[in-house]
């Protein structure tokens, strides 16, 4: 089948609540923006029956439904969603290609939000009582409704041990699955010992889960020996799985930089390593998943992606100046010495009528600074045909008269 | 390759899916399939199904409440 080329300033891989929120800011932005989801809008928080801690929701909401406002909103702002599957991508460029079956997509910038799944035991029945039916990833989400209860936690690392010392708070009793010898966990140490001194907190070494049961709701786990393949079975309310995330980077390997638990690497503006291409929400490596910060992370990707894509209309426009004459003067507003200096450069600048001035205050975003690759600020950038000739980082009127305007 | 329309327009579930799975069967290899819908069930269950064959799938939205089901038979 011919693929169909389209453009667009912006395309979201993924609509959970990260890509949806990105599509937000980037439609409003007056951005040609798509997002591709490839199965059920709303992602992983679709799952949940019920939300309780996203703010603005005091009786709580059903993840679907909230999902379905986020959704609502982004096409409100003139999102053009695609529901299919992401074939292959090429990001590396300066044009970024997004491939589905039947599209080719070409654009300026990408945000990546393809979140993750939680790694399951691969147990019998377990398809059965995912999520609101007793299985669950979440102790910070469903902490509150085991609440003198019995849980039960799979894992040792730190992550399951710390979220089975926050279930202390609420349940009765906490079960702790390990599949390691009597006394050795995967957590660290501090973690270990708390764990150890909990009196709510029970331990079965040399465990595996080998299956689910229960009527309608999760009633028992039956756990295995590692050893001796004796099982036991065991009563509980619910059981929570810290086995590990698993990110949606499959397509992004060898292009975007990953942890080595593959989750993507993203600065504080939700840049990865590659220029012009953002990532939010589950897939980047973060302290906290939730819809709420979801949320953040899908707005500053969604700001920086327009400002990434204003900076390159100045950069070709201004900076570039049609391959004529071109001065640039990065400088750090918040230096009262480098502001001074504008003077300096402007009076050099009109002397010079054939050469564009341009004094860009690099304090906001070095995105145009990064652009020239000049890490010195403040510096003196004079360019023509396109290309640096000169940069400059002692700028006095006598250093810029010997700038040779060829 | 060819291009088979199905209207299943004002229909309930399951009779889009099963429409849909019949209607496939008559497909060639490269062929590929659209199938107009109305009813949100429809929007997860044909889809769904479409994936488990490993087919590739793209839903179009075509208005409120009104959607495209494209289905390439890829093997």
């Amino acid at each position: 089948m011919e693929k169909k080329i389209e453009h667009f300033d912006v395309i979201i891989i993924g609509g959970g609540a990260a890509g949806l929120t990105a599509g937000i800011y980037c439609g409003r932005a007056r951005l040609k923006t798509l997002l591709i989801e490839k199965s059920l809008m709303g992602g992983l928080a679709t799952y949940t029956s019920e939300i309780e801690n996203y703010p603005g929701f005091p009786e709580g909401s059903s993840g679907t439904e909230l999902m379905e406002l986020f959704h609502k909103q982004a096409k409100k702002f003139g999102v053009t969603f695609k529901g299919t599957a992401v074939q292959s991508v090429d990001l590396t460029g300066e044009e970024k290609i997004v491939e589905t079956f039947r599209n080719r997509y070409i654009a300026k910038a990408v945000i990546i939000t393809t979140g993750g799944k939680p790694r399951l035991t691969g147990a019998l029945n377990e398809d059965i009582f995912l999520y609101d039916k007793g299985i669950s990833f979440c102790a910070t989400c469903d902490a509150a409704a085991n609440t003198d209860k019995t849980v039960m936690v799979v894992g040792s690392g730190d992550s399951a041990i710390e979220e089975g010392i926050f279930l202390t708070k609420f349940a009765k009793k906490v079960i702790i699955s390990v599949m390691h010898d009597e006394g050795i966990m995967d957590c660290n140490e501090i973690a270990k010992a708390q764990a150890m001194a909990n009196p709510k907190m029970e331990f079965i070494w040399n465990s595996t889960v080998h299956s689910y049961e229960g009527a309608d709701h999760l009633e028992r786990v039956i756990l295995k020996n590692t050893k001796t393949q004796e099982l036991q079975s065991i009563n509980i309310d619910s059981c929570f799985l810290f086995i590990g995330y698993l990110p949606n980077t499959e397509l992004f390997q060898n292009q975007v930089a990953l942890t080595s638990r593959s989750n993507i690497i993203v600065n504080e503006r939700m840049e990865t390593n590659l220029p012009g291409v953002f990532a939010a929400g589950d897939v980047c490596e973060k302290f906290l998943k939730q819809v709420a910060t979801a949320v953040g992370d899908g707005a500053i990707a969604g700001y920086a992606c327009e400002k990434y894509l204003a900076e390159g209309e100045i950069f070709e426009q201004q900076i570039l100046n049609e391959g004529k004459k071109s001065l640039v003067y990065l400088y750090n507003g918040s230096d009262a010495v480098a502001r001074e200096k504008i003077t300096l450069v402007e009076d050099f600048g009109a002397k010079h009528p054939d050469m564009r001035v341009t004094c860009v205050d690099i304090y906001k975003s070095d995105g145009l600074a990064r652009r020239l690759a000049v890490k010195d600020i403040p510096s003196v950038v004079y360019l023509n045909n396109s290309e640096i000739k000169t940069v400059l980082s002692d700028i006095s009127a006598n250093t810029l008269s010997t700038i040779s305007l060829s | 390759m060819q291009e088979y329309e199905l209207d299943c327009m004002g229909e309930a579930c399951p009779v889009p899916l099963i429409k849909t799975q019949k209607k496939m069967e008559e497909l060639a290899v490269g062929d590929v399939l659209v199938v107009h819908i109305d009813h949100s069930c429809a929007v997860k269950n044909v889809p769904e199904w479409a994936r488990t064959q490993g087919y590739n799938v793209e839903i179009e939205d075509v208005d409120d409440g009104e959607w495209d089901i494209v289905i390439e038979k890829n093997k």
